[in-house]
């Protein structure tokens, strides 16, 4: 277990108070923010390269903020690389485990088996200069791993990388991530990143944590708006608490005069009447009504008649935004291709949407 | 533009080759195997080297804090390493020479090592001309490095001292060296602050530089063209070494 507590920093204009982590034996955790929020920061305290002015960083049962880096037992992975330029790829991947007067023999097997999984293996004798992007990576990640560190940072792994090569470096950190089950803290901006690997994220706005969860409950359970803008989430409203209907535990909201009724346990606020409240409409689990067929009495709290003002071809689905009748929303629908064909849509149509309870969800 | 290049090449080697054509051969042997000739050969040869070899061992040190660290009053100690650039090499050694009349002074001639007039007056003069050139070009060849390769090395289990000596000096190295090369020169060449502190006395305190200014005082042209030319030589060795030494690697 990788613990940080209260880590607090004052570095030129820079203020980080009161920060906490904690990362479980093999996880994959995300720390993933807007850039420039101070992330790079947190990792390079982490490793020790900066005095933090607070704080207490325990791996496992050891505290390790007095210690210099060397003796952290941290591996570190900077946007840059930092592949040393005069070491071939083979020195360059032996460095830590000599650097720590480690004898090699006990690592062989470990390293041979990580050298296959990365596929590095004809380019041994190689220097730096003369690797890909990926190749660099692949190396970058097997030198950080090669001394089997408690904890492993990754800064920014994908970004700057062409698109095919980001998806084979993305499938080799699963695959990695599998078979090694290393400690992963993982610094991002890019939440699709952390939505393919991550295990767990740490949501961090402005200087402060918004949110720590699984992937699925951060993404589908966002906290607050701050988040859901972060996380690229669409379809968000801010609306006032209308009424509360007793007998089903639910609350109306209204939003421009439309009023949306939402089951209790989707609230993730304290509900008051007239309070100020953000409400966010899952895309993917609004449902459009066939013509004709009669509607669940479960969907009937939330039937919106209107039009199909645009529609989108996502390759693996359609994005269709829809308009009700009296011009006062617009939010988007995601359906599946099969369900869009079946449905015959068209830019300009009338339809039906009926929005299930599973589909609202209300925010600070 | 590239016809300006020409000129100041055709300037410089033009200057080079008067002095080989007012030099004849069997005069050139004589000057050159004269035993004050020779003296000051090896005089400044020595001198050099040990000054250099001070220069590096405080420059080098300081060079890394500068291109490394923050710390309060950096800013002054970058500037101060131009001193020996903008005060001319004559007020350097006069400073000296004040120096050593004041009380502190006078302390460290008595119970310590005499400087005035004598040969420890030759390293420190020069010492004192190429100390703050050779911090500034080191810290140069430092900064090209990223501190991040020392970052990763110490997070694999380098210590910080590790960590320069197995990757940012190799990284450096070349430009490093040819720091101390181009320092070296310098201190060889350094004529205005020696003769200040140390005096021009001929089998004592007699650089190449001094000799040329003796020889010429005294018109023995001849003297002066062989120790010009040697100085010459010296220098354009020490460029060409610059040039060739050290593995090159790419960055990226």
């Amino acid at each position: 277990m990788i613990k940080i507590e209260g880590l607090t920093i004052l570095l030129g204009s820079f203020r980080l108070k009161d920060f906490c982590i904690e990362i479980a034996e093999g996880e994959f955790h995300f720390l993933l923010g807007p850039t420039g929020s101070g992330k790079t920061l947190i990792l390079e305290s982490i490793i020790g390269l900066h005095k933090p002015k607070k704080g207490k960083i325990w791996i496992g049962e050891r505290e390790v903020q007095t210690l210099p880096p060397e003796r952290r037992e941290i591996s570190y992975v900077p946007q840059d690389l930092a592949l040393f330029p005069h070491l071939n790829v083979r020195e360059n991947i032996l460095y830590g485990i000599k650097a720590k007067n480690h004898s090699l023999k006990t690592y062989e097997e470990y390293i041979e088996s990580l050298i296959q999984v990365m596929r590095v293996g004809h380019l041994l004798e190689r220097y730096p200069a003369n690797l890909s992007g990926g190749e660099k990576k692949r190396v970058a990640l097997l030198r950080a791993l090669a001394p089997k560190p408690k904890l492993l940072l990754l800064d920014e792994p994908l970004s700057g990388l062409d698109p095919s090569i980001k998806f084979e470096i993305q499938q080799l950190l699963k695959t990695l991530h599998a078979s090694f089950h290393p400690t992963v803290l993982c610094v991002s901006h890019d939440f699709e990143e952390a939505y393919l690997l991550g295990d767990k994220m740490t949501i961090f706005i402005d200087g402060k944590v918004e949110q720590v969860g699984k992937r699925d409950d951060v993404f589908l359970k966002p906290r607050s708006q701050k988040v859901a803008q972060f996380l690229g989430l669409k379809n968000l409203y801010r609306g006032k608490v209308l009424a509360k209907e007793e007998a089903d535990q639910r609350w109306v909201l209204s939003f421009n005069n439309l009023q949306f009724s939402v089951p209790g346990d989707a609230c993730q606020v304290q509900m008051e009447i007239g309070k100020e409240v953000d409400l966010f409409i899952r895309p993917e689990e609004v449902m459009i009504i066939r013509e004709g067929k009669p509607v669940k009495e479960s969907l009937k709290k939330n039937i919106f008649e209107g039009k199909i003002s645009d529609i989108a071809d996502r390759g693996r689905h359609h994005t269709i935004l829809f308009q009700d009748k009296e011009e006062k929303i617009f939010f988007e629908i995601s359906i599946p291709n099969y369900a869009f064909r079946n449905l015959d849509l068209s830019i300009g149509k009338s339809v039906k949407v009926a929005l299930r309870d599973e589909s609202l969800w209300v925010m600070r | 533009m590239i016809g300006a290049a020409i000129c100041i090449f055709i300037f410089y080697f033009g200057l080079l080759a008067s002095l080989l054509f007012s030099a004849s051969l069997k005069g050139f042997w004589e000057s050159l195997l004269h035993p004050s000739t020779l003296f000051s050969i090896r005089l400044s040869l020595i001198a050099a080297t040990i000054a250099t070899l001070l220069a590096v061992a405080i420059g080098l040190p300081s060079a890394y804090a500068l291109s490394r660290f923050e710390f309060r009053g950096k800013r002054i100690v970058d500037t101060f390493l131009e001193i020996p650039i903008i005060m001319s090499p004559i007020a350097l050694g006069a400073s000296f020479l004040v120096f050593f009349n004041t009380p502190l002074g006078e302390a460290i001639q008595r119970k310590g090592i005499f400087f005035v007039f004598e040969f420890p007056g030759i390293i420190l003069a020069q010492f004192a001309t190429i100390a703050g050139l050779a911090t500034r070009l080191m810290k140069t060849s430092l900064d090209e490095i990223s501190p991040r390769y020392e970052a990763v090395a110490r997070s694999l289990g380098s210590s910080s001292w590790q960590a320069f000596y197995r990757v940012t000096l190799p990284l450096s190295f070349r430009g490093l060296l040819a720091s101390v090369i181009l320092s070296w020169a310098k201190a060889a060449g350094e004529f205005g602050a020696t003769v200040t502190l140390a005096g021009a006395m001929p089998g004592k305190t007699e650089t190449m530089p001094i000799a040329i200014f003796t020889a010429l005082a005294s018109a023995n042209i001849e003297k002066a063209i062989v120790l010009i030319l040697i100085l010459v030589f010296l220098g354009l060795v020490a460029l060409y070494a610059v040039r060739f030494t050290g593995k090159i690697y790419r960055y990226d």
